[in-house]
């Protein structure tokens, strides 16, 4: 029995894919708790200057003396590229800040630092209410687009039970959610805008996924639907769809993999922290749809059956109480 | 049954080939000096600033300001408009968020120009206008106006664009101007001056004119029109917002700004190209190796599935205007090409399963095909519905989507960057071509090529070796 061979046994053995995904979640949360999670300029307002310099720094030096000179609380962190040993300046401000301000520091830096070539090359400042607002619509967006998929789901499915297929893909696409954002929160990325196109992407792969085995057991149920019952379908269409959902989701992790390699080497964390968590939800979007959806969806059936037949003993018992 | 004809794959395939080199290369003529774009290639492509170098600001009213109008925040977006081309910038984005009270502007960095100023730029942009009205057009040597001046903006309550009849009954548009009390003396001297000697009462916003009329009445009740010498609507409508941005009841500042150095940029472009062609040629080798002849049938379709991405960005078909790219865009043209075989995938596993229960190769590519269509299908709807949600939550607030989600987003900011949206746009058209050249063009194809008899080993299809 092995998953390439179309003879696996997903239903028989849920009990340990859903154990698997619970512990992802117990860490992901444990993790959440002990380290937080940081929100990005984006969401949260403020400044990010990043300036390009040669020579050493001492980070702890360069922040007292911004905070002497500006009397403002800043953090200072510096990070290098692997590839050309670039090395690069973040200044961190809670609060937005003027121009005129953003002109200060740079006349700081350069006069303090003469032998250092310290170049301003990004700056990024934004009001923290506009970043709050913000944040909101973010998450507007992604109830939005889970809503959309699910009522799709349901319209498309409506012959399998679509509210229950609906349902259970959206208790995957929650899995799928929850596994991209602790990506942020494990590899310590602050969540930006990136975080919501990852989130979007991953729910758009991943119900496609969903949609392709839904389409098999919608298949063979009407093919094989009286002789077997609801968790072999399952089990045979799942086996169907395997190959195709793990080549599919093998392709678009190469891709995206190759762009986050390329990324970590140069240094380009606008592209690591997008690449990055895509390729963590790339695999958890594979996971939920063939080990998750599929014999939760059935889980639920047969939780229904059986109380549709404690109904039918119930109704049954009265009946042969009313002849006696 | 209708066999496709042998030949039918080497048209899908070169037509694929030709798309795929001139949306690289494009086609341009040459006359002398002059270069002509037919087709614009990868070269013409609008990159986003977070590419190319450039900033990014949000100004709003400054503090908290309620009662922000419409024809205000125009007002605003018009001087703003005015004064970036005033710096010779040409090539800038501006939108205004009217239900949030923002103007964004995205302009490149001025290329050939070393020591270019961000900082001082932003501020430029930024600064309350100045609206002048005075007496003649006079000039000094310096270029600055020279008239007597005879009201501010402060003394302007609005002006609007609007239709009215002329003498001889033809309707024109022009510009209604409306003066508060404060001006209304002042501008009743004016024009009587004015209009015995007839001479004309110019208006001057940052030190340019924007407007010369001749003066035509003696206005005594601070309502003005101005009227004649507007070629159309948007004409007057524009000078009717630069009006209105110099008389702002509040001042504007900088909500957001983003500053990003070209050479940064530079390097980006250059590692998500290379990691682009990493990503097609492993995904190739990849289809190829586990799927055979609909594997290299699924490469040459994703080299048009690509090709037609780049086409919709460089504004290849005339029809689709073209759209600025951005690193996360590259990203979504890169993750299409992952995503994207999947409905070679799909049609490949289902002939692969009707040659092993026995088919023969034209059954089992007809019925893989017709088996796997819906499944396709609904996958496909699925990522479009998060690429539109993408591109309405993150692009400007006046675009299409944005304006369909409005009633659900209209409380919150527009994005204060593009880069988003672009991934929301590549990630769209790459649904779209995957469509067209994942399903129709790899059947044309594949129903061709499986006529060769060379070509026609079930192994080729994923059978045992015979």
């Amino acid at each position: 029995m092995s998953l390439f061979k179309g003879n696996f046994d997903y239903i028989g053995k849920r009990k340990i894919f859903f154990a698997i995904s619970i512990a992802i979640m117990v860490i992901g949360l444990l993790v959440n708790i002990i380290l937080g999670v940081e929100l990005d300029i984006s969401f949260k307002g403020g400044t990010l200057i990043k300036y390009s310099f040669t020579g050493d720094l001492d980070r702890e030096k360069v922040e007292s003396f911004l905070e002497g000179k500006t009397g403002k609380t800043v953090s200072v962190q510096i990070t290098e590229s692997a590839a050309d040993k670039s090395k690069v300046l973040n200044i961190y401000l809670a609060e937005s800040i003027s121009m005129n301000e953003q002109e200060e520091f740079l006349e700081a830096l350069t006069s303090e630092y003469k032998d250092n070539k310290v170049q301003q090359i990004n700056v990024n400042s934004l009001s923290p209410t506009m970043g709050k607002l913000f944040f909101l619509k973010c998450l507007v967006a992604i109830a939005l687009s889970s809503i959309f998929l699910v009522i799709y789901v349901a319209f498309r499915f409506r012959r399998i039970g679509g509210w229950s297929a609906g349902v259970m893909a959206l208790v995957a696409l929650l899995h799928d959610i929850l596994v991209a954002y602790f990506a942020f929160v494990i590899f310590r990325i602050p969540l930006n805008d990136n975080f919501v196109a990852v989130v979007l992407t991953i729910l758009g792969f991943s119900l496609n996924d969903t949609i392709v085995i839904y389409d098999r057991i919608r298949e063979n149920q009407r093919l094989l639907g009286k002789e077997k019952s609801i968790g072999e379908i399952v089990n045979i269409s799942t086996n169907q769809s395997f190959t195709r959902s793990f080549n599919t989701s093998f392709c678009a992790f190469l891709s995206i993999g190759t762009v986050a390699v390329l990324a970590l080497i140069y240094n380009l964390d606008s592209i690591t922290s997008f690449a990055l968590p895509m390729m963590v939800g790339i695999i958890s979007g594979c996971y939920s749809s063939v080990f998750i959806c599929g014999p939760l969806w059935v889980l639920w059936k047969e939780y229904k059956a059986k109380k549709d037949a404690a109904k039918d003993d119930k109704s049954k018992g009265s009946k042969k109480k009313a002849k006696a | 049954m209708k066999r496709t004809r042998k030949s039918v794959f080497f048209i899908v395939a070169l037509l694929i080939l030709a798309l795929g080199y001139t949306t690289i290369f494009g086609v341009y003529g040459y006359y002398g000096d002059r270069r002509d774009t037919y087709f614009k290639g990868a070269s013409d492509i609008r990159l986003g600033i977070d590419i190319k170098g450039g900033v990014d600001v949000t100004f709003g009213p400054k503090g908290d300001v309620k009662n922000v109008t419409e024809l205000q925040m125009n007002g605003v977006k018009d001087v703003i408009a005015q004064r970036l081309v005033g710096n010779n910038i040409t090539d800038y984005e501006i939108y205004a968020d009217m239900s949030n009270h923002q103007v964004i502007v995205r302009f490149p960095w001025k290329s050939g120009e070393s020591n270019f100023d961000p900082n001082k730029a932003i501020e430029e942009l930024g600064k309350t206008a100045q609206l002048e009205f005075r007496i003649g057009s006079e000039t000094d040597e310096n270029g600055k106006p020279k008239g007597e001046l005879v009201l501010t903006g402060d003394e302007v309550d609005s002006a609007t664009a609007q239709y009215q009849q002329d003498d001889n009954g033809n309707v024109e548009p022009v510009v209604v101007l409306k003066l508060k009390n404060e001006g209304k003396k002042a501008f009743d001297e004016a024009t009587k001056k004015q209009y015995d000697a007839k001479g004309t009462i110019s208006i001057w916003l940052d030190d340019k004119m924007i407007s010369n009329p001749t003066v035509n009445a003696h206005i005594t009740d601070g309502v003005a029109t101005i009227s004649g010498g507007f070629a159309d609507y948007k004409e007057a409508a524009s000078l009717a917002n630069l009006i209105n941005s110099g008389a702002l009841p509040f001042a504007i500042e900088v909500k957001s700004n983003g500053v990003i150095d070209p050479v940064l940029g530079e390097k980006s472009l250059e590692v998500m190209v290379t990691a682009g062609i990493i990503a097609f040629c492993l995904v190739s080798i990849f289809m190829i190796l586990y799927y055979r002849l609909p594997g290299f049938v699924a490469v040459i379709a994703l080299v048009g599935q690509v090709a037609g991405s780049l086409a919709a960005v460089s504004g290849f078909f005339s029809f689709v205007p073209s759209f600025t790219l951005t690193l996360p865009g590259m990203a979504g043209i890169i993750l299409s090409i992952g995503m994207g075989v999947d409905a070679n995938v799909i049609t490949s596993e289902r002939i692969k399963e009707e040659i092993r229960v026995g088919r023969t190769i034209d059954s089992a590519i007809e019925k893989g095909s017709s088996n796997s269509f819906w499944a396709i299908f609904d996958g496909n709807i699925t990522v479009m519905i998060v690429a539109i949600v993408l591109m309405g939550v993150f692009g400007p607030p006046s675009g299409l989507w944005a304006t369909i989600l409005k009633p659900i987003l209209r409380w919150f900011p527009a994005s204060t960057t593009g880069a988003i949206y672009s991934f929301g746009y590549t990630l769209f058209v790459g649904i779209i071509f995957n469509f067209l050249m994942g399903v129709t063009a790899s059947r044309l194809m594949l129903k061709s090529i499986a006529r060769f008899k060379f070509l026609r080993k079930p192994w080729l299809y994923g059978g045992e070796r015979a």
